[in-house]
């Protein structure tokens, strides 16, 4: 049951992101609303996929790659619903979804391949539980922060070239889109902050290898923002650094 | 009873007719008395504006009303036998034709939305006087969910139509709401000077403008409610302002490549927008490739404009599509011969006791 709700919610990304695809090509405005809630019916079966995984094996349903992937997946989907209009950015969904479905695609045939199983445990160190949360959220947000490099690189060479196309209209401001990769850079380090406390707090103590990797992980970002805060780095270095950085962050998840 | 529309508009009649033509705004309630005393014409609406003179009525006989209706207005504004061609329009063709004009496919910018205001004004004032019965009331409600639909359902009002708006709208792509960005115009011609003003009715602020004659500098700056600086003294403002409109006649580049490049290394990476409209160019072409730097020329922003009325033109088919489906939704005699007896407690003649006073407010 658990991957039938993966696998619908993959669905319901890959055909968000077909229908706003169309609905961008089309000669009709697109449909904002349409997109909002192809996204939540995603978000609803990833998040019947995570409490029967969660379920299955009595804690926070990060025991194996393809849990974390659809955990990452699922920040990313709840963080850009809950941020997306706040933040004013039009189009973060649409240039999410492809990376969530990418995401979800290897969880699936990951669970197909080589399903672990439950993995229960003793006892439930709820610090433990806070840490792998925290630090999967964060991810969510720096996950969102490259995404909205990668709006600014693809705006910014719209601008630059001075023949904008269709897409452009539909696009926020690349002042909108600098804003909200702070911001998000922001909310990411805050959350990896608390997940790292929260490691020094578990009965158990973690992993060396599992605390210097994520570790390095907030390190990474934590010089990035301070360095934007302080010496406010130029659009173009601070999209490519989270770019780049969530590229590492990605790396660092099949080491975790 | 049916609906009929007699008029002309930029397409039909140079501007010398129209200007004749026109009502002026504070006599339109005393026309619409005197149209609506016109025996055929039970209620009226006048639509007029600088590029259109429409007048839409309610008659039993739209053909003798039309008729009625093109004497009054020969007579009134001493136009001589077939000096002016109006058109004619009657039943479901008054209403299609009423449908476009408010969904701005008649407008001479294509998708303006100045129109649809101007029509709701047009039918408030008719309203106020007395003027409109269940027709019109029915007509011009209709033609504002028209012109609504056809707005949010179509990319008619998407691209910019003109160097101005292109320019205003690539501002807005980089800066998001212009509240709070600062303007500089180097050149006090007549094309920076609409061009800031497109940027002031977006929100700009804190215009500086420089010209080589400083009092032609602190006159525009004066209209502009912003300050003049003298030519020789520009360059040290640079850093103050995120949109700078240049048009000097100088024969060669007046903003060189060095001067941005210093310039943007004290911006702390904020954005910075050129607009150069002089020919030949003030802005080395170089400078596009600084980053964060956006350099826009003339021709550029001409083509902008070319291609954004090219897809609004395209649109064109779609909002008509929008148009038809909203007639077939309504019903054509629901929008041009409303059977009588129908309810809604409406005369279809206003009655000569609510003449002069609004058909709403008793």
């Amino acid at each position: 049951m658990d991957e039938l709700y993966l696998i619908l919610a993959t669905l319901a990304f890959l055909g968000g992101f077909v229908l706003a695809v169309v609905s961008l090509r089309s000669e009709k405005p697109r449909k904002r609303g349409l997109n909002i809630s192809i996204a939540v019916v995603g978000l609803v079966f990833q998040s019947l996929f995570l409490h029967v995984r969660g379920d299955m094996h009595g804690r926070c349903p990060i025991t194996n790659g393809a849990e974390v992937l659809v955990f990452v997946s699922w920040s990313i989907v709840i963080l850009y619903l809950a941020l997306g209009k706040a933040f004013r950015l039009s189009l973060l969904g649409v240039f999410s979804m492809p990376m969530v479905f990418l995401f979800q695609v290897v969880a699936i045939l990951y669970l197909l391949v080589a399903d672990p199983g439950p993995r229960p445990v003793a006892v439930l160190d709820p610090w433990l539980e806070l840490h792998a949360a925290m630090s999967l959220l964060a991810y969510g947000a720096f996950g969102l922060a490259g995404v909205a490099g990668c709006m600014y690189f693809f705006q910014d060479r719209q601008l630059k070239s001075h023949r904008p196309g269709r897409l452009f209209y539909s696009m926020p401001p690349i002042r909108y889109l600098v804003d909200a990769l702070v911001r998000l850079l922001f909310i990411g380090v805050v959350l990896m902050s608390v997940g790292i406390v929260a490691a020094f707090l578990m009965k158990t103590a973690p992993a060396r290898g599992h605390l210097l990797i994520s570790g390095a992980v907030w390190i990474v970002y934590l010089i990035l923002l301070v360095t934007h805060l302080v010496k406010r780095l130029p659009p173009k270095p601070l999209s490519f650094s989270a770019v780049l950085a969530f590229a590492f962050a990605l790396l660092t998840l099949s080491a975790l | 009873m049916s609906i009929f529309c007699l008029g002309v508009n930029h397409k039909t009649a140079p501007v010398e007719i129209r200007e004749r033509l026109a009502f002026a705004e504070k006599a339109v309630p005393q026309h619409l008395v005197e149209i609506c005393g016109i025996e055929e014409i039970s209620e009226a609406v006048v639509l007029s504006t600088c590029n259109r003179v429409e007048i839409y009525g309610g008659s039993e006989n739209p053909a003798a009303a039309l008729d009625k209706l093109t004497e009054y207005l020969s007579g009134h504004f001493a136009v001589a036998p077939g000096e002016v061609e109006f058109y004619r329009h009657e039943a479901v063709a008054a209403a299609h034709h009423l449908f476009e004009v408010a969904s701005g496919l008649d407008s001479m910018v294509l998708g303006e939305t100045e129109i649809f205001g101007q029509v709701k004004k047009a039918y408030a004032t008719a309203q106020t006087t007395g003027m409109t019965a269940r027709r019109m009331n029915k007509l011009f409600q209709q033609s504002f969910s028209v012109g609504k639909r056809v707005r949010t359902s179509t990319r008619i009002q998407q691209g910019s139509t003109s160097i101005g708006s292109a320019a205003v709208d690539l501002s807005e792509k980089i800066f998001g709401q212009l509240n709070g960005c600062r303007v500089m115009i180097i050149g006090a011609g007549e094309m920076s000077r609409v061009t800031a003003q497109s940027l002031l009715s977006r929100g700009a602020r804190s215009i500086i403008v420089s010209n080589r004659s400083f009092d032609k500098a602190e006159e525009l700056a004066s209209e502009l409610k912003g300050r003049a600086v003298r030519f020789d003294d520009w360059e040290n403002c640079l850093d103050e302002v995120d949109i700078i409109i240049s048009s000097t006649a100088a024969p060669h580049a007046v903003v060189r490549y060095e001067m941005i490049q210093r310039v943007m290394a004290e911006r702390r990476g904020h954005s910075l927008f050129l607009i150069d409209i002089a020919v030949p160019r003030d802005i080395e072409n170089e400078v596009n490739e600084i980053d964060n730097v956006y350099l826009y020329n003339i021709d550029q922003l001409q083509q902008i404009a070319t291609e954004g009325i090219e897809r609004r033109e395209k649109q064109i088919v779609v909002c008509r599509a929008v148009i038809e489906e909203f007639i077939r939704e309504k019903g054509i005699e629901a929008l041009a011969g409303w059977p009588d007896g129908r309810g809604g407690g409406v005369p279809d003649r206003i009655q000569p006791e609510t003449m002069a006073r609004p058909l709403t407010n008793p």
